[in-house]
């Protein structure tokens, strides 16, 4: 056994190292590709996570998906409802598909883009979350149909994963995507997430109600939130506010 | 508006109230937040065998509150990594040498988690290690921080397998000290020059208009 574990070593550190001679996506791409397959992926994809008002597909760094899944994916908007992506959200540590629970009842589109998913070959994963300095989100979501996922295996493709993603960034150069809120629009909107009116805050922070209400109203216009509860959740959801 | 103050043997009378409140919140923290039993003391205070005269401290202040810090340790004297962490270091290779220190204790207080305190401790860090002549730090890290690491542009190599420790994911790593660095940090930092005090406790300093008036 400690012979495997060696070898997992030895394979990630000869990936990391390789990594510094790429120079152009495609390279990652068929790097990833050769060295993940061992562990029996084959499928992966590596992309930033959307704002409410982003569209996924802007965000993508870079794929290996069944090219009809990805447009079908892409098309209706399946990150919206997609449990990997929720799941990932929520969590920093790496999380097996299978661990991403999801009500079907709540969230009857998860269960749907699952099964789908399965239909593509994409009947088990692993999902690497990636939670970045103010507030950048990305992941790095990988399947295949009979994976080699150990305690053994799991650590040596978390590294890979992590420096697979750097490289990419490095070379694509995408900057991460600032919140879009201001700071008092931020502020404005923590205070109506604690239960505060616009007045109660417009006092707060020393400043009018009106003022308050305009932050919201410019606020909501952003995340494209039909009124202030609205936009709270949103915020909230997308982390472009902490409690 | 955060400052960081560089705290060794040579200056620690200045900061007794300020090493009193970073203690006590080194424990809130690590014991209190991500429950690490083992550090656990009575007194609420988590001292260990490295907070030492060895040990250089960057500690953040904001109006004279602890916000965040991290200790800075020689690798050349035995330091956390060789004495209770080799086993994350593949074929046990410990590094070491007389420009390469070991960070440990890094954190940020929860309410300034959000802002952009991270990066002015990370530019500190790197504004330090290049006046003293440091090329290299290691250090153990939750592997959540790498990517992070990663985007404040610091160059960082592994020096093992990701481990579980206290039920995270852990990496011995080397992050390497770099002008490029410190100005890619900065820049996300929102700083244009150097954020370091050296010396003078926020106490003193507060004391001194006083006395030239």
């Amino acid at each position: 056994m400690s012979g495997r574990r060696l070898d997992h070593t030895a394979e990630a550190f000869e990936f990391i190292e390789d990594l510094d001679r790429l120079t152009t996506p495609q390279d990652i791409i068929d790097a990833m590709e050769r060295s993940f397959a061992r562990f029996g992926f084959e499928n992966f994809i590596m992309t930033g996570l959307p704002h409410p008002d982003q569209r996924i597909e802007s965000l993508v760094l870079l794929k290996k998906w069944p090219i009809d899944w990805y447009r079908r994916y892409t098309h209706n908007g399946y990150d919206r409802h997609d449990p990997i992506i929720r799941l990932c959200r929520q969590t920093v540590q790496p999380f097996e598909w299978s661990e991403a629970r999801y009500d079907p009842e709540t969230n009857p589109k998860g269960a749907e883009i699952m099964r789908e998913a399965e239909e593509f070959g994409m009947r088990q994963g692993y999902c690497l979350p990636i939670h970045g300095l103010n507030g950048f989100e990305a992941c790095l979501s990988m399947s295949g149909s009979a994976l080699e996922l150990t305690p053994q295996t799991k650590p040596a493709l978390h590294l890979m994963t992590m420096y697979a993603f750097e490289r990419a960034r490095l070379i694509l150069a995408p900057s991460p995507r600032p919140n879009p809120l201001t700071a008092r629009e931020q502020e404005s909107l923590r205070w109506a997430a604690l239960g505060k009116s616009a007045a109660d805050t417009g006092e707060i922070l020393g400043v009018t109600e009106r003022t308050i209400t305009a932050h919201i109203s410019s606020a909501c216009i952003k995340l494209n939130a039909a009124n202030k509860t609205h936009a709270v959740a949103r915020a909230l959801h997308h982390r472009l506010i902490e409690m | 508006m955060t400052s960081i103050h560089v705290i060794t043997k040579h200056n620690k009378a200045n900061y007794e109230e300020v090493l009193e409140e970073y203690f006590r919140l080194r424990h809130d923290v690590f014991v209190g937040e991500r429950g690490w039993r083992d550090i656990e003391r009575p007194d609420g205070r988590d001292v260990d065998a490295y907070d030492n005269d060895h040990a250089t401290y960057l500690i953040a202040l904001d109006n004279e509150r602890v916000i965040g810090g991290l200790r800075l340790y020689p690798t050349l004297l035995p330091h956390m990594i060789s004495e209770s962490f080799a086993s994350l270091i593949r074929d046990k290779a410990i590094l070491a040498g007389p420009t390469i220190f070991e960070c440990t204790r890094y954190f940020i207080v929860k309410e300034r988690r959000t802002g952009r305190t991270d990066c002015r401790l990370l530019a500190a860090f790197q504004e330090f290690c290049l006046e003293e002549g440091i090329t290299e730090v290691t250090a153990v890290v939750e592997m959540w921080w790498l990517p992070r690491w990663h985007q404040a542009g610091f160059k960082v190599r592994p020096l093992g397998l990701p481990t579980t420790i206290e039920g995270q994911p852990c990496l011995a790593a080397a992050i390497q000290i770099s002008t490029e660095s410190l100005q890619h940090v900065r820049r996300l930092a929102g700083l244009r020059g150097p954020c370091l005090f050296h010396g003078t406790s926020p106490h003193v300093q507060k004391k001194v208009p006083h006395v030239a008036a």
